[in-house]
């Protein structure tokens, strides 16, 4: 195993002590297969224990280690030293305030989030004796990509819509009201509209398609947009028909 | 203790400088100009025709001077940057699922080159010079 030392210049934020953020050099010895988590990882635990940051399952699964690695929002578990030179700048996720070093708030996305309603609201509530809600591997298909997203933000970072109106719902939690809303077991598309397809929803989207380019999960939140405009504006067309709700 | 987050401004008018693929949304965007330009050249040129032959000479004659060619080459560019950055998109918003498979993007960004050059071709027949 080969060894390379590598200069993490990491954004220190301490609120305690500092009124605004700056770079600290640490040069760390690393291994060729090493994520830039390990290197932070290695800081943590050899040079410095007061450095602040996300991290849990190692391997792309949490979403809890993203970070701006060379200013492109990343996870850490997922950036191979090998694709990089021997300096490599850290900050913490654009777009969100910085609670400490690396770790941001996240409060606006979680309450963006729940406003959604992320989660199956069936047509009837039904006992859990009466067996699972079934569905066909096509009904699974036509929602599956959009509920693999794992909540990491980086699309959020990405997004200059969000940076310029922070009203915005945003990229994730659109995809996963989309998620629900192609669920076979779910009828609650209506109950997520007046957030979904408001002035702040899906019409806040100008599709600059960033969101999709740095998501890690292939989730396409920018395609899911689109294609809730599209339905919503059929809605919109159509309510003004016969029997529409105009 | 208390908390005290700290907030990193971004810049309202240069915030699409910062990166690459802002900029190439950026050309996107401004093509569609261009585009709207156009469209309203053809208008006026659709008004000149009803308003009798000499005024449609005069069009003609604008719009086929050094100005007029160098404005067609320039919209002809911005058209194309349009056009194929659209059609790299569609896949996104057209998601077309058969059965268990979703059509994959590449078909149906093909499908979409292949109706460009049918109408490209009908519309230079049409005009005589096909
Ligand atoms: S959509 Fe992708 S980038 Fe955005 S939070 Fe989910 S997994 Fe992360």
């Amino acid at each position: 195993m080969s060894e390379r030392q590598i200069e993490l210049e990491v954004l220190r934020y301490r609120p305690e002590m500092d009124d605004k953020p700056f770079f600290q050099t640490y040069s760390v010895p690393c291994q060729e297969e090493w994520v830039v988590l390990d290197a932070l990882n290695y800081v943590k635990d050899e040079m410095d224990r007061t450095l602040s940051y996300r991290w849990s399952c190692h391997m792309f699964v949490c979403g809890s280690c993203g970070m701006a690695i060379n200013g492109e929002p990343k996870l850490a578990c997922k950036a191979f030293l090998r694709d990089y030179q021997t300096k490599i700048r850290i900050e913490p996720l654009s777009n969100f305030p910085i609670e400490r070093d690396l770790v941001i708030v996240q409060d606006d996305f979680i309450e963006k989030l729940e406003s959604v309603k992320p989660y199956i609201i069936p047509k009837q509530e039904k006992p859990i004796d009466q067996g699972e809600y079934l569905q066909t591997p096509a009904q699974l298909k036509a929602y599956k990509q959009y509920s693999m997203c794992i909540n990491c933000l980086l699309c959020y970072s990405a997004c200059p819509q969000y940076a310029l109106e922070e009203k915005f719902i945003g990229p994730a939690a659109l995809a996963l009201a989309h998620r629900y809303n192609m669920d076979s077991r779910d009828v609650g598309r209506s109950a997520r509209e007046h957030v979904v397809a408001s002035h702040d929803g899906i019409w806040a989207c100008s599709f600059v398609g960033a969101c999709s380019q740095v998501c890690p999960k292939d989730v396409d939140p920018a395609g899911a947009i689109q294609q809730v405009k599209f339905t919503s504006a059929v809605d919109y067309l159509t309510s003004f028909l016969p029997g529409g709700k105009r | 203790m208390s908390r005290k987050p700290y907030h990193r401004e971004v810049s309202k008018t240069t915030w699409f400088l910062k990166q690459s693929r802002y900029q190439h949304y950026m050309l996107h965007e401004i093509s569609s100009v261009f585009v709207a330009i156009y469209v309203g050249v053809l208008i006026v040129g659709l008004f000149r025709l009803a308003q009798g032959p000499e005024a449609w000479s005069g069009w003609l004659a604008a719009v086929t001077s050094p100005i007029g060619v160098i404005f067609h080459i320039l919209v002809f560019i911005f058209s194309i940057i349009h056009t194929t950055s659209w059609f790299k998109a569609v896949p996104q918003a057209m998601r077309i699922q058969r059965g268990e498979e979703i059509v994959p993007g590449n078909l149906i960004i093909g499908a979409h080159y292949g109706v460009w050059a049918v109408v490209s071709v009908v519309v230079l027949l049409v005009a005589g010079v096909a």
